[in-house]
């Protein structure tokens, strides 16, 4: 993609002319970004055991894609629980967390940001973003609890017999309302199998979670007072029945940017790597 | 242990903590052994008394978690866990399994069920601390209190606790608690001489150790640090404040410190800085001065009104001229887990940004942990960045 189409043209008239990737390590997916010659390339895999070659294969995934070479790249920023383990011996490479680099991705590909929720294979949290500059100003995490992540989600579909996609489609067929009042994952799956065998139809248990997960996440963030714009990040951002209960529990339409936000947190890491490297950290 | 687990000389006092410890196990002297739980306990009478005495707050372990579960619901906190797992005669912790006679003073609901239940396994004293610090009633009524402890201890011991032994030891205690203020004083320099895991293991002395001893080691390395040079490092300083941080609880501070090379520059929990805030009355009745000096004393989230130790929290953070504040509860804390909201807004009304961690003894959360903490202190270190930007500009243009 046109990296103007995706982040604007303000945005990339402060860039440097360079190529920069951001690899984000995530407890299921490793994502990757890379900006350059104008553009804006992506590439997606599932993470591996060792995460540096898991980062590798997206490294040269990309610079394939872009048609570059690996002495073109100026900087790499590695995030997500992965980050640890990345570095570079020819490639000046600097660690960010994911926090600050969901914040940067959605601040780039959505200048009017302010609140982001961010959902993914393991956790879920909220940031408040500067619109100015695209920095964290405050955030909140979940601890060990997984309820409502993309993990948590898996695991329901299969009970359901849906794919991860299905589960928040079919959900938008719901016409009942169910009500699961569990918070916990242990707990919400077997309220799951117990509402299976009296009969409820998978679409709107499914609903039902939805709600449930996403009360959570709402009680979760509200702390922070989700300003709009609100963008939603994450794996689980497509799933569009999570959306849908989480924009009516927040009482904002979410704002949707034009590139998968599953890749917001390694935008954002290639782009603070174009920062780096503008400030001479290369 | 190796010295890297200190910045400052502190093994030559690691070194007494352990030995008295083993003291204590190996019964030397034949002294009869007390231990209690909480910092509104005052040692002074155990000192007085001639006990050989040690605040138990050890904890940390998911084992001695475990082993507490057995007689608790899951929804007590894993330290109230791990005291009654320490004392159980299955497991447990040699250390505890020695004392003789257990004190604590009724704080929050879980410690009282806990106390209630290592009964079985230890003679133990259940003692009143009332909620109301600033009534006059509480005063009398804490007094009170205090004098069935002396008692208690007096007949544990075989006799009398006379008032000149006690006032003689709220004053060798305030020497004390003037020393480790001391200490934590060097803290506000911009390049502290002594991290946060330094001071938690002064604090770890001054609840093992006894005065005298803790005194001699104490002022050496006092006057060792307060020489020290600045090496013009300018660290990102926090405060850590909230739920009791237990001795072997350290992963936290650890993780700031050691992995991300923060600092912690002062405490504003019971078993860090703020225990030794506040200086005893020295004249006069000396139970007065004891029921008086542990209530002025700065407040744990159970007394009320909840307001001071709000006033205390906020005043600290900004005496230390800290860049941030980690507030960390343990899980179903019923103190600091429920009313962390007024800490936290508190603290950000007042300037401060916080970041909220909610914890236990376990580690599989370890990740996470760092991946919050990292955040921020990435938002810590932009707005420090901003601010030299804001003031370099200004110089300029001024």
């Amino acid at each position: 993609m046109k990296a103007n189409d995706v982040f604007g043209d303000d945005l990339v008239a402060t860039l440097p002319q360079i190529t920069t990737i951001g690899v984000d390590i995530g407890s299921r997916q490793a994502k990757a970004a890379l900006i350059g010659g104008g553009s804006v390339h992506t590439a997606i895999t599932a993470s591996g055991v060792d995460s540096q070659e898991t980062a590798d294969r997206l490294v040269n995934r990309l610079l394939r894609q872009a048609g570059v070479t690996r002495d073109d790249l100026g900087f790499v920023v590695g995030t997500g629980y992965g980050r640890i383990a990345l570095s570079y011996e020819d490639v000046p490479t600097t660690i960010v967390t994911e926090i600050s680099c969901h914040a940067m991705g959605a601040h780039a590909l959505n200048r009017g940001t302010r609140t982001i929720i961010d959902i993914g294979g393991q956790d879920a949290k909220a940031i408040r973003v500067d619109p100015e500059n695209g920095r964290v100003i405050e955030f909140i995490m979940n601890d060990k609890c997984a309820a409502g992540t993309g993990r948590f989600l898996e695991r329901i579909a299969e009970l359901l017999g849906y794919t991860l996609e299905e589960l928040g489609e079919r959900s938008l067929e719901s016409g009942k309302k169910i009500d699961i009042s569990s918070q916990c994952v242990v707990f919400a799956e077997s309220e799951v199998i117990s509402l299976k065998a009296k009969g409820e139809r998978p679409q709107d248990i499914a609903a039902a979670i939805h709600l449930a997960s996403a009360r959570r996440v709402r009680n979760l963030v509200n702390r922070l007072g989700l300003d709009p714009e609100i963008v939603f990040c994450g794996g689980v951002s497509n799933n569009l029945g999570m959306k849908q209960a989480l924009e009516s529990l927040v009482g904002h339409p979410f704002t949707t940017p034009k590139l998968d936000m599953v890749y917001a947190g390694a935008v954002g890491a290639a782009v603070l790597a174009q920062r780096h490297y503008q400030a001479g950290h290369a | 242990m190796t010295n890297s687990l200190f910045s400052a000389d502190l093994l030559p006092i690691h070194a007494l903590i352990e030995a008295e410890q083993q003291a204590f196990i190996a019964d030397e002297g034949g002294r009869k052994r007390a231990g209690y739980f909480c910092a509104y306990t005052p040692p002074e009478i155990l000192n007085a008394a001639g006990l050989r005495h040690a605040r138990l707050f050890k904890a940390g372990s998911p084992e001695i978690v475990s082993q507490g579960e057995r007689y608790t619901q899951s929804v007590f906190c894993d330290f109230s866990k791990s005291c009654i797992g320490a004392f159980d005669k299955e497991g447990g912790d040699p250390f505890y399994h020695a004392v003789d006679k257990l004190y604590t003073f009724h704080t929050c609901a879980s410690m009282k069920r806990a106390a209630e239940v290592i009964e079985q396994f230890v003679p133990t004293t259940l003692l009143n601390l009332p909620r109301l610090r600033n009534e006059a009633a509480s005063r009398d009524f804490f007094r009170s209190e205090i004098l069935h402890y002396r008692d208690d201890v007096a007949e544990l011991v075989g006799r009398a606790v006379t008032d000149s032994e006690v006032s003689a030891q709220i004053a060798l205690y305030n020497k004390v608690r003037r020393l480790l203020r001391d200490f934590s004083e060097l803290r506000k320099r911009p390049n502290p001489p002594l991290t946060g895991l330094d001071f938690l293991e002064l604090v770890r002395g001054f609840y093992y150790l006894p005065p005298a001893t803790l005194l001699t080691a104490y002022e050496k390395l006092y006057q060792k640090l307060a020489r020290t040079h600045d090496d013009g490092s300018r660290p990102i300083r926090l405060m850590i404040s909230g739920s009791i941080m237990a001795d072997g609880d350290r992963r936290l501070v650890e993780l700031i410190e050691r992995e991300i090379g923060a600092r912690v520059v002062v405490e504003d929990h019971c078993t860090g800085y703020r225990p030794f805030a506040h200086t005893l009355r020295e004249d006069g009745d000396p139970f007065a001065a004891l029921a008086d000096g542990y209530l002025d004393q700065a407040p744990c989230a159970r007394m009320k009104p909840l307001d001071d130790s709000l006033d205390f929290s906020t005043g600290l953070a900004e005496e230390y001229g800290v860049d941030g504040v980690i507030y960390v509860y343990l899980k179903f804390c019923a103190c600091y887990g429920v009313s962390k909201l007024e800490f936290l807004d508190r603290l950000t009304a007042s300037g401060v940004p916080v970041l909220e961690i909610s914890s236990d003894y376990s580690v599989s959360d370890i990740g996470q942990l760092k991946t919050r903490v990292e955040a921020f202190l990435e938002v810590l270190q932009g707005q420090r960045d901003d601010r030299i930007e804001t003031n370099s500009k200004e110089h300029v243009h001024g």
